[in-house]
């Protein structure tokens, strides 16, 4: 009786007593998914256009921020910094369209998804040897990025808004519309969606299979950065960072691998449902950290249901 | 002539063989000191100022000593990314050679535990590990000078408390630590302080995903509204969890960290915000000390090894120094007491069980004010050193309190009870029966 209690009455008892504490709750649970909906995107991104399973883009978030800190403290000022690191994340994609993907077209995608495990390996060891493996601080500040925080007073209460974080939300929001714009509107966003509906079909109709990958992991590279930037202002730049990756994984099973739409609502459902249970339901009941397996469970229930994910294709093959 | 030759080259073989079947150690007359390193992985950024001091204190000794007693020392790094099972690997790898253990984390060091017991090799894990490897009679062959997580943990409460422990009744205190088996090592120690001393007692867990985004774990100290923080953080999660105090109004002179969370690397990402923040340290730098010195000129300036910009004067590489002195200082004590320049692991053993760090012994390996006296016996193998509260003032840290020391007499029953109870699970669990302190 006293369990019901506490899982069916006391949770929402709480969050009517303290609505401050629920807004913080709500808007840490959705800066915590706008944050991994953009981790999500950039394997989307590559899975949507070749069917790779990127298992680098965690080290390419470490990449992206370790190589704009690193043109920082050379001397270059903050915004050339971030045009070269633009240059240095295309000029990766093409050399990983040339060397890795370009031998391995038509082969099985378990070779595909591996060569992105060996691309991991190299970016850690050549990461490590141009920027060594200390912690660096992410040049927040002269990138115009505020520090601050906005504070509110409601129902007696506060709600603390870092600045910080409203920039990743607003920033990630203009980023996704870009990019959803990009790929509906544009020729070249058209090609991408057709090649991630039909290789073969669109190679036809004279799409360059090699420059679409160029370009997808050119967005890919883009995406890294602006995760690297938005994380890296919160712990430092370091090769931790590239754990956050793993954070992804049960956004894309709920989203599903192909869909856009679904990296963004996957990710901020997990991201709100998980903090409202590790606060309401974990952290009181089962000793806290629920945050390592909850949006697990969440999206094998959802999978139990649908699959496919929430948005993902529904693949028939015949045989 | 034919049979000749397939009995020369038979034997030649064989010498080679033979040859190469010496260890190291003996053939170049040198002391092979295997570190199980971690400079690559999530952790890295704390692993490289500790690996750089301990790799540079060696190199000191035989550049300026030509080593110890006229033996170089051959220091080498097997690396882990602090991962357990890599770990397991290193040593496996080394152990055929090693005069010492360095496992570098709470996890490899309680795998190669029991494996110390059969290889006799030296477990030194200096400031970490298992709280009751002190247990010199339980635990033969590991030593976790100069204090363990338990001192760690007491001379924070005594620090807190002002040295009248009861005075934290009604107090909550609330253990933020990483869900590893490094971060939950002072658990037992806290409950049985809170039950003892009348306060409330709270452990939440990090993971290991969730270091750069506490958010949860700090909505959860906002709710329970603790009277201070202490944190067994590490890595990233230092530097995120400074971040989120910051965010959440936590006073940072009430947030005190063990001394694995009081790195110069991870508080600069946090800067000015983090002003206040305190962690208890059994190290001090001290960047113009002697020793400090001779490592600027016989290392560094000499350009033998290179480290990280400002590096030099951070906690983390003069407690790397401080860590190989331990090492070179039981190598120096065994081979004095056996005579002998090149050690055993069961000699070195030996030196490590009667380490005697007092002020002149200090003084003398020109590491005054970095470290306090401490000594080592076969039944004490932590032996027990006091520590400072050192303060991060937005740029360094700086000490902010006397000489703390752990209440034993509150340690020693839990400690005993703890590794009878280790030594009870993994039978059969050899001791030391010689040991008659």
């Amino acid at each position: 009786m006293d369990l019901a209690y506490q899982i069916l009455v006391k949770p929402f008892s709480d969050m009517v007593s303290a609505p401050d504490f629920l807004m913080q709750v709500l808007w840490d649970g959705l800066v915590s998914g706008v944050l991994y909906a953009l981790i999500a995107l950039g394997f989307v991104l590559i899975f949507k256009s070749s069917r790779i399973f990127n298992f680098a883009q965690g080290i390419m978030v470490v990449f992206a921020a370790l190589t704009l800190v690193g043109f920082y403290q050379a001397g270059v000022p903050a915004w050339l910094a971030v045009l070269l690191t633009l240059a240095v994340m295309f000029v990766l994609a093409v050399a990983i369209e040339r060397v890795v993907l370009r031998p391995l077209v038509n082969q099985p995608d378990i070779i595909l998804f591996m060569a992105t495990i060996g691309i991991t390996y190299f970016l850690v060891g050549f990461g490590e040897f141009v920027f060594g493996g200390e912690n660096k601080v992410m040049i927040t500040e002269q990138l115009h990025i505020p520090t601050g925080t906005f504070e509110f007073k409601p129902f007696g209460g506060f709600v603390s808004i870092s600045q910080t974080d409203l920039t990743a939300v607003i920033g990630a929001g203009i980023l996704v519309t870009v990019l959803l714009v990009f790929l509906s509107r544009t020729k070249i966003g058209r090609a991408i969606r057709a090649l991630g509906d039909d290789h073969q079909a669109a190679l036809s109709v004279g799409i360059s299979l090699s420059m679409i990958w160029v370009i997808v992991w050119f967005i890919a590279g883009i995406i890294a950065l602006a995760t690297g930037i938005v994380w890296g202002a919160r712990a430092g730049v370091s090769f931790a960072l590239e754990v956050i990756a793993y954070k992804a994984l049960p956004v894309l099973m709920l989203g599903g691998l192909e869909s856009v739409l679904g990296a963004i609502v996957g990710g901020l459902a997990i991201g709100i449902f998980e903090k409202l249970f590790e606060i309401y339901w974990g952290q009181p009941l089962l000793g806290g950290n629920t945050e390592t397996w909850f949006a697990f469970v969440f999206a094998l229930i959802v999978l139990l249901f649908r699959p496919q994910g929430m948005f993902g294709e529904k693949i028939i093959e015949r045989v | 002539m034919r049979l000749f030759g397939k009995f020369a080259l038979v034997g030649a073989a064989m010498a080679v063989s033979t040859a190469l079947a010496i260890p190291a150690s003996l053939a170049e007359d040198s002391l092979y000191l295997p570190n199980l390193a971690y400079r690559t992985g999530p952790f890295a950024a704390t692993g490289i100022p500790l690996m750089d001091g301990q790799r540079d204190y060696i190199a000191m000794l035989n550049a300026r000593d030509g080593g110890l007693n006229g033996v170089k020392l051959n220091y080498d790094e097997c690396e882990t990314g602090y991962n357990t099972e890599k770990g397991v690997e290193c040593y496996e790898k080394t152990k055929d050679k090693a005069l010492v253990t360095q496992p570098w984390s709470t996890g490899i060091t309680l795998q190669v535990l029991p494996k110390s017991n059969v290889d006799k090799i030296p477990i030194l894990a200096p400031g970490y590990g298992f709280s009751p490897m002190a247990e010199g009679k339980i635990f033969q062959w590991a030593f976790n000078p100069p204090a363990s997580y338990w001192d760690g943990a007491s001379m924070i409460l005594k620090y807190i408390s002002g040295g009248n422990l009861d005075s934290l009744k009604g107090k909550k205190i609330v253990l933020l630590h990483l869900d590893a088996p490094y971060g939950k090592e002072p658990i037992p120690l806290f409950e049985d302080m809170a039950k003892k001393h009348g306060f409330t007692f709270l452990a939440i867990p990090v993971g290991v995903k969730e270091m750069q985004n506490q958010s949860a774990q700090w909505l959860q100290i906002r709710r329970e509204k603790p009277d201070y923080v202490l944190m067994w953080g590490w890595g990233a999660m230092n530097a995120g969890a400074a971040s989120e105090a910051v965010k959440t109004h936590f006073p940072m002179d009430h947030f005190i960290g063990i001394w694995w969370s009081g790195h110069d690397g991870d508080m600069k990402t946090v800067g000015e915000g983090g002003k206040g923040y305190k962690s208890i340290s059994w190290s001090v730098p001290v960047s113009d000390a002697p020793v400090m010195q001779d490592i600027k000129k016989y290392v560094l300036d000499a350009k033998v090894n290179t480290i990280g910009e400002g590096e030099f004067d951070w906690v983390f590489y003069q407690r790397g120094v401080l860590i190989s002195m331990f090492l070179t200082e039981g190598i120096k004590t065994a081979q004095e007491h056996f005579n002998a320049k090149v050690i055993t692991p069961e000699q070195l053993r030996w030196g490590l069980e009667n380490l005697n760090f007092d002020e002149a012994r200090i003084k003398a390996l020109g590491a005054d004010g970095m470290i306090a006296p401490f000594k080592t016996t076969c039944a004490d193998h932590a032996g027990h050193a006091g520590g400072w509260i050192l303060q991060w003032d937005g740029s360094k840290f700086v000490k902010a309190s006397d000489l703390l020391t752990a209440d034993r007499d509150a340690i020693v029953p839990l400690e005993q009870a703890k590794a009878k109870e280790y030594a009870e699970a993994n039978k059969p669990w050899p001791t030391n029966d010689e040991c008659k302190m």
